[in-house]
C-alpha cells in the first residue's frame, strides 16, 4: 500500500512524551494487523499453513462473536442510567 | 510398586516435569527443542503497546493534536514548516539498526549504524547498541545545529523503541514519529521458512 509519507502512519509527540507517542502508533499498527502481515510475509507461508491459519481465525471470530453476545446478555441493564456513578 | 502408585496418583504432573518418552532419539530431540523454544522469553521487537487495549485514551480531548490534518505541512515548529523539517530515518532489523539524518528532500547528511559504532556480530542487534548509535548521531547533528527533527521508523527489531529514546536522550527535539515499514498484501513470494 502506497501512502504519502509523513501524512499516513504519523503521530505527533506531545509534551516531549516520545514513549507515549510510540505506544499509540504501535497500538494502531498492531490493531490494523500491519505488523502481523509484516511478520507473516518475512517467510513464505505454505498453502497448508494458510488454510490452517484462516480456519483458525474463522473459528476464533465465531467464538468471540458468540462470547461477546453472551457477555452483553448477562450485563444487560434495565435502568435509565445503566452504570450509576461511572460517567 | 511404590513408584507405580505415585505415578497413578499424579500422572499429569510427573509427565509435565520429565522429558517425553520417545523410542527414537530424533523425535525426542524435536520435542525438547519445541519445549525450549516455547519457554524462551518473547523477543523484543520494539513494539511496546502493540497488544494493549486503550479503552478511552484515543477518544479524549488531549488526542486532538495527536494526528496529522490538512494544515500540518504548513505548521511551524521552531520557525520551520513541518514539511521542511530534517528527517531522521531509523532502519531497524533483528540484527542491526541504522540511523541516518537527511534534509527534507531526503538527501542523506550523516549516517551511523550499530556496526560503525563498534558493536559487532550479535551485539549489533540489541537495544543498547541502538541507543548508543542514536545518541552519537544526534550529538553530531546538534553540533551542526540540527535540533528539531521528525522521525521515520522502518522495520521491526529490538532497536525500534530504544533508538528513538536515544535521540531524545541526547537532546533532540522530536516533532513526530512516522512508521514506514514496508507491508504488502500481495507480495512476491518470500524466501522459504527457516528450519528451527
Amino acid at each position: 500500500m502506497k501512502h504519502i509519507k509523513f501524512i499516513a502512519r504519523t503521530v505527533f509527540v506531545q509534551n516531549n512524551n516520545v514513549e507515549e507517542a510510540c505506544r499509540v502508533l504501535n497500538r494502531i499498527l498492531g490493531k490494523e494487523e500491519i505488523f502481523d502481515q509484516f511478520r507473516r510475509t518475512r517467510y513464505y507461508e505454505k498453502p497448508f499453513q494458510v488454510r490452517r491459519r484462516v480456519n483458525f481465525e474463522k473459528c476464533k471470530s465465531i467464538y468471540n462473536e458468540d462470547m461477546d453476545r453472551k457477555i452483553q446478555f448477562i450485563l444487560r441493564k434495565n435502568r435509565v442510567e445503566p452504570f450509576p456513578g461511572c460517567n | 510398586m511404590l513408584l507405580r502408585s505415585v505415578l497413578n496418583r499424579f500422572p499429569t504432573q510427573i509427565c509435565s516435569k520429565t522429558r517425553q518418552f520417545q523410542t527414537t532419539a530424533s523425535l525426542a530431540k524435536v520435542e525438547d527443542r519445541k519445549q525450549m523454544l516455547a519457554s524462551l522469553p518473547e523477543k523484543d521487537e520494539g513494539t511496546a503497546g502493540e497488544k494493549s487495549i486503550g479503552i478511552d485514551s484515543l477518544v479524549s480531548s488531549r488526542t486532538k493534536n495527536l494526528f496529522v490534518d490538512a494544515d500540518t505541512p504548513k505548521k511551524l515548529f521552531n520557525g520551520v514548516p513541518f514539511c521542511e523539517l530534517p528527517i531522521c530515518n531509523i532502519r531497524v532489523s533483528p540484527n542491526n539498526t541504522i540511523v541516518s539524518l537527511s534534509d527534507h528532500k531526503g538527501l542523506i547528511q550523516m549516517i551511523r549504524s550499530c556496526g560503525i559504532e563498534g558493536f559487532k556480530n550479535a551485539r549489533k542487534g540489541t537495544n543498547i547498541a541502538a541507543q548508543a548509535t542514536a545518541i552519537s548521531l544526534s550529538q553530531k547533528a546538534i553540533e551542526r545545529g540540527i535540533k528539531t527533527v521528525r522521525v521515520n521508523v522502518r522495520g521491526l527489531g529490538p532497536g525500534r523503541m530504544s533508538a528513538i529514546k536515544g535521540l531524545q536522550m541526547a537532546g533532540m527535539n522530536i516533532v513526530s514519529i512516522t512508521d514506514s515499514t514496508p507491508v504488502s498484501w500481495n507480495p512476491p513470494r518470500p524466501r522459504k521458512q527457516r528450519r528451527l
